[in-house]
């Protein structure tokens, strides 16, 4: 997913020596990494899917702005389910792998090897694929 | 460590790596970084040994904070809490936080933990650019009680430690074939014995299960001749024959390599990384680009290329391409009036050249290969004196 940068490109100042060359070269990387940090605007769908004797939701999949952390995903479906922080939940992608809270939907979608725009989670009350 | 005389392919077995692929997973292995771990003193029980609350130690960067737990426990019962402290301590509530007040994730190997710390402390603007991060002691701060449950993610067990763990494995096998079957295709006791590797700091208990899940750096054609000895300097020349079928088992076969990009306040970004571009025809080993370089860095380069010198389908996708493609603006393109790249990339600790070749360092480790990035210029003293630290290193374990 290309990012799109609005940094103005000036070439690192020569008069000074090497030391401000390097100055200027880390204050343009710096700048680099700000327009990096700008949160990614683009949605996905989200599919939830149970498994097992998981319950089925009314309405299963929803929009989501990819920026967000998996976590973001696990409470929106706790809240959901109606299922309080205590009560056991297993989330996959793919019937594969329990993705780390802190990874990005953009990072899980791009792993899940999608193309069609939708992100399936599986979901389950016990560990299925231990 | 396996010789490799004969390249056998039965289905279970990726026991066999070039000497220098194991020498370099061992080098990862034994890496280490100094921690320096403070207790809140405003937490500190009552009639506790005041000034000796700091606890330092040089833990390895394949660990992870649950696991030094039971060790910072015992000091503190040891030289620091009185008897009833000692009895009433609840290590299920004690959480760590950085010197600059970052909460620490319980999921995230030290390693990674200590890095993040040198890359933003390089990163800020007026550090030094000609600073290169020392080894100083992370300085962690240890709170007993109150846990911010909500952004911790993870109870602080061992147990749930294990679990995000062997998540990350079948997560990096599902990237590298489609499917976690050679996770699933593990024993339990095979499974438990990865983390009983990670727990008890054991190489080869870790490697001799990780093994049969991680990807071999063998050449990709079956027959082909055995891979140059790590001390060899001398290229392979590639054969003459088309024909043969890619090592299934190989790290240029896997659909994808598992690499990560962290930027020094984020985000983090992965994406797809094919171990081959598709750019048609066939290819000589890059490693005969590498000898038209600076004679410094041809040496480790030289090292790091021969073992995977094979003759493949397509360009070799390397860390500069994958760098270019994702963050352009921090390293654009290289050819004919291109800007200068503003940064550089830090694995394991270790200036990486960013001609090396994406399958070969994604095979180094089971789960994802972390990548630091660096914001400023590295100086062609400093790239150099990094390169010599691990080619002793390198030489010093043969």
């Amino acid at each position: 997913m290309a990012l799109r940068p609005d940094v103005p490109h000036s070439p690192p100042s020569l008069v000074g020596g090497l030391d401000s060359v390097v100055d200027a070269s880390l204050a343009e990387g710096l700048a680099a990494l700000e327009s990096y940090k700008k949160k990614d605007t683009v949605k996905v769908v989200v599919r939830f899917k149970a498994v097992g004797n998981a319950p089925i939701m009314k309405q299963n999949f929803f929009r989501v702005t990819v920026s967000n952390r998996f976590q973001a995903v696990i409470q929106f479906l706790r809240k959901e389910l109606g299922w309080k922080a205590g009560e056991p939940l297993f989330t996959y992608i793919n019937l594969a792998f329990s993705p780390a809270p802190d990874d990005t939907i953009s990072n899980l979608y791009r792993k899940s090897f999608a193309t069609d725009g939708h992100l399936i989670v599986n979901y389950s009350t016990t560990a299925a694929w231990g | 460590m396996s010789t490799f005389g004969g390249i056998r392919h039965s289905p279970s077995t990726f026991t066999s790596s070039p000497a220098s692929t194991t020498l370099f997973r061992r080098l990862v292995w034994e890496g280490t970084v100094p921690l320096e771990i403070r207790v809140d003193s405003k937490e500190l029980p009552a009639n506790s040994n005041r000034g000796l609350e700091c606890y330092f130690l040089q833990a390895p960067r394949v660990s992870y904070l649950p696991l030094l737990i039971s060790e910072i426990k015992r000091f503190l019962q040891d030289v620091v809490f009185d008897d009833e402290a000692a009895r009433t301590m609840k290590e299920e509530d004690w959480w760590f936080e950085s010197e600059e007040g970052h909460l620490l994730k319980w999921h995230w190997p030290i390693g990674l933990i200590y890095d993040n710390h040198t890359t933003l402390a390089t990163s800020r603007p007026g550090a030094s650019a000609s600073s290169r991060p020392q080894a100083v002691p992370l300085r962690l701060t240890l709170h007993l009680a109150s846990p911010p449950t909500d952004r911790l993610l993870l109870a602080p067990s061992a147990e749930a430690c294990k679990q995000a763990f062997m998540g990350q494995l079948k997560e990096a096998d599902f990237l590298r074939w489609g499917n976690t079957k050679r996770m699933t295709g593990l024993r339990k006791a095979e499974q438990d014995g990865m983390w009983e590797g990670i727990k008890e700091h054991n190489f080869d208990d870790y490697w001799r299960v990780a093994s049969k899940v991680t990807p071999t750096t063998l050449p990709a054609r079956p027959g082909s001749p055995p891979a140059a000895q790590s001390s060899s300097m001398h290229t392979r020349p590639p054969s003459a024959d088309p024909q043969g079928t890619p090592d299934k088992d190989s790290a240029y076969s896997v659909r994808s390599v598992p690499i990560r990009l962290y930027l020094p306040e984020g985000p983090v970004l992965q994406d797809l990384a094919p171990p081959v571009l598709e750019d048609g025809g066939w290819s000589l080993p890059s490693i005969i680009s590498a000898q038209s370089r600076d004679p410094r860095i041809s040496l480790l380069l030289m090292h790091l290329l021969t073992t995977a010198s094979c003759y493949y389908k397509g360009t070799p996708n390397t860390l500069a391409d994958l760098l270019s493609l994702h963050l352009p603006l921090l390293f654009p393109a290289p050819g004919p009036g291109a800007s200068p790249t503003l940064a550089y990339a830090l694995l394991q600790g270790v200036v990486t050249p960013a001609e090396a070749e994406l399958a070969w360092l994604g095979a180094l480790p089971s789960i994802n290969q972390d990548v630091w990035i660096h914001p400023t210029v590295l100086r062609a003293v400093d790239m150099v004196t990094s390169l010599r630290v691990t080619v002793a290193l390198m030489a010093g374990m043969q």
